[in-house]
């Protein structure tokens, strides 16, 4: 005992395993239980977030730039069909403003405050992605101070992307959707057609298809492809109506015993460089 | 400021540059994120960090370099604190450690050492990952889809920046001692 505690280089790698468990285990569980990273780790985060601003603007530029030149090469078919929908969208359009009207008007009759679909936004930039296979985080240039809450959802221009998951004062990091950390990826969600109430939870990613998988579904009858997927609204920090996808398809699992319903992502997780955050008018309990 | 305070300025300010461009390289160019399967991980601050592990002799040095970078990058980049601050200075040591058995620096060395603590830092991160259960990646998968196309990606890019790095770590590093 005495010959082994006098090995200087045992002690040290003794030493180096416990501070090294030690720190993730605390800061694992900081993450996911803290609403926010102690005040050390928010600054440092901080000061190099700003710093990187710097490099990521013109970053940022040339990614916009090849994004449209990309674009350019689909205009013509795309033109073509969008033109065949502008037609149906002015009419929906002016639907829209004379429900919206009304319901804000109902809404006042009835004294109620805020409802599940009511939320505001927050505009950010993306500055970097992290640089690891299984912490799929994008940061992000507001935080605290603009409001922004740990497991608000996230969008790009065109559907969910992921939720928040660290905030620090002036930006915060967004796990993306398509992560395979349990704790994170799953949303409420409900499929919009004829049939009321399919509701289910988009839990899983696939990623050799790029698909999300809604499971936990209460009926599969009645749902076709390419039906609307929105969050439902239910179950906290996320307001109903948040554009998630269309429906691709059923699988059964592999015991053949629930269905899941795949669902293409409406967001292509690539091309943005600004995201929304969405703050819900109605918080759920604490 | 004398010259050997200016060179550790150097050094520090080319690290936070690689620093910044692996996050920017993951986002602008290699951003698979709808079809995840393969994950290529730019590696950039390493390659900086073992050119000039390979010629700064003081070991205390370097271990700060390690702590340091690691704590930034863990915080920044990971949200979990422990898997660069510890694995980044342990490499810093072992490469200082072994470095006398090489003659001279040259391309062929230089690669393998890259090449072998890059394994060596994907892996621990696997590791450690993996035991705190971050993730469920099966071991032949993180092989596969991560480590092998993150490798290849490194090696080519350290092919092609070897010569300019090589004369830039020489630069940041060397200097006589007369010269104020």
């Amino acid at each position: 005992m005495q010959k082994f505690f006098s090995n200087k280089k045992l002690i040290i790698l003794m030493i180096l395993i416990i501070v090294t468990f030690g720190l993730l285990a605390v800061t694992v569980n900081i993450r996911d239980k803290k609403s926010t990273p102690p005040v050390v780790q928010q600054v440092g985060n901080d000061v190099v977030s700003v710093v990187g601003g710097v490099f990521a603007y013109p970053t940022n530029a040339v990614k916009n730039a090849t994004s449209e030149f990309s674009d350019l090469y689909n205009t013509y078919s795309e033109n073509k069909r969008l033109k065949a929908r502008i037609g149906e969208l002015a009419q929906n359009q002016a639907k829209l403003e004379v429900v919206q009207d009304e319901n804000k008007k109902l809404k006042q009759e009835l004294k109620l405050t805020g409802s599940l679909t009511d939320y505001t936004t927050v505009n950010a930039s993306v500055l970097s992605r992290s640089p690891s296979s299984w912490q799929s985080y994008l940061t992000i240039n507001r935080g605290q101070t603009s409001g922004i809450k740990k497991d608000m959802p996230v969008m790009s221009g065109r559907g969910l992307i992921g939720r928040i998951v660290e905030v620090d004062k002036v930006s915060s990091k967004v796990e993306l959707i398509s992560t395979d950390n349990e704790l994170n990826d799953k949303f409420a969600a409900e499929i919009v057609g004829d049939n009321k109430n399919i509701t289910g939870v988009v839990s899983r990613y696939d990623s050799s298809t790029g698909d999300l998988v809604m499971e936990n579904v209460n009926s599969t009858k009645n749902i076709k492809k390419g039906q609307s997927v929105i969050t439902s609204g239910l179950g906290g920090l996320t307001p109903r109506g948040l554009y998630i996808g269309k429906v691709y398809g059923i699988k059964k699992d592999n015991y053949g015993m629930t269905n899941s319903v795949y669902i293409t992502p409406a967001a292509e997780l690539r091309n943005f460089t600004v995201v929304t955050v969405i703050k819900s008018s109605v918080n759920g309990e604490k | 400021m004398d010259i050997k305070n200016r060179k550790i300025v150097g050094q520090v300010l080319f690290i936070f540059l690689a620093f910044y461009l692996d996050g920017l390289m993951k986002w602008a160019f290699l951003n698979n994120m709808n079809h995840a399967t393969v994950a290529i991980l730019p590696q950039l601050m390493l390659m900086m960090i073992v050119m000039l592990t390979m010629r700064i002799d003081n070991r205390r040095q370097l271990i700060t370099y390690g702590v340091v970078f690691g704590l930034i990058y863990d915080s920044y980049y990971y949200g979990i604190i422990g898997l660069y601050t510890i694995l980044l200075p342990l490499l810093m040591v072992g490469i200082d450690h072994f470095k006398f058995l090489l003659v001279k620096n040259n391309l062929g060395y230089e690669l393998s050492i890259y090449f072998l603590s890059l394994t060596f830092l994907q892996s621990g991160i696997y590791l450690l990952e993996r035991l705190l259960q971050q993730t469920n990646t099966s071991v032949f998968d993180f092989i596969t889809y991560t480590l092998g196309p993150t490798l290849l990606w490194n090696i080519v890019v350290f092919f092609i920046l070897y010569i300019p790095l090589n004369n830039l770590s020489e630069w940041l590093v060397k200097y006589r001692r007369d010269n104020k």
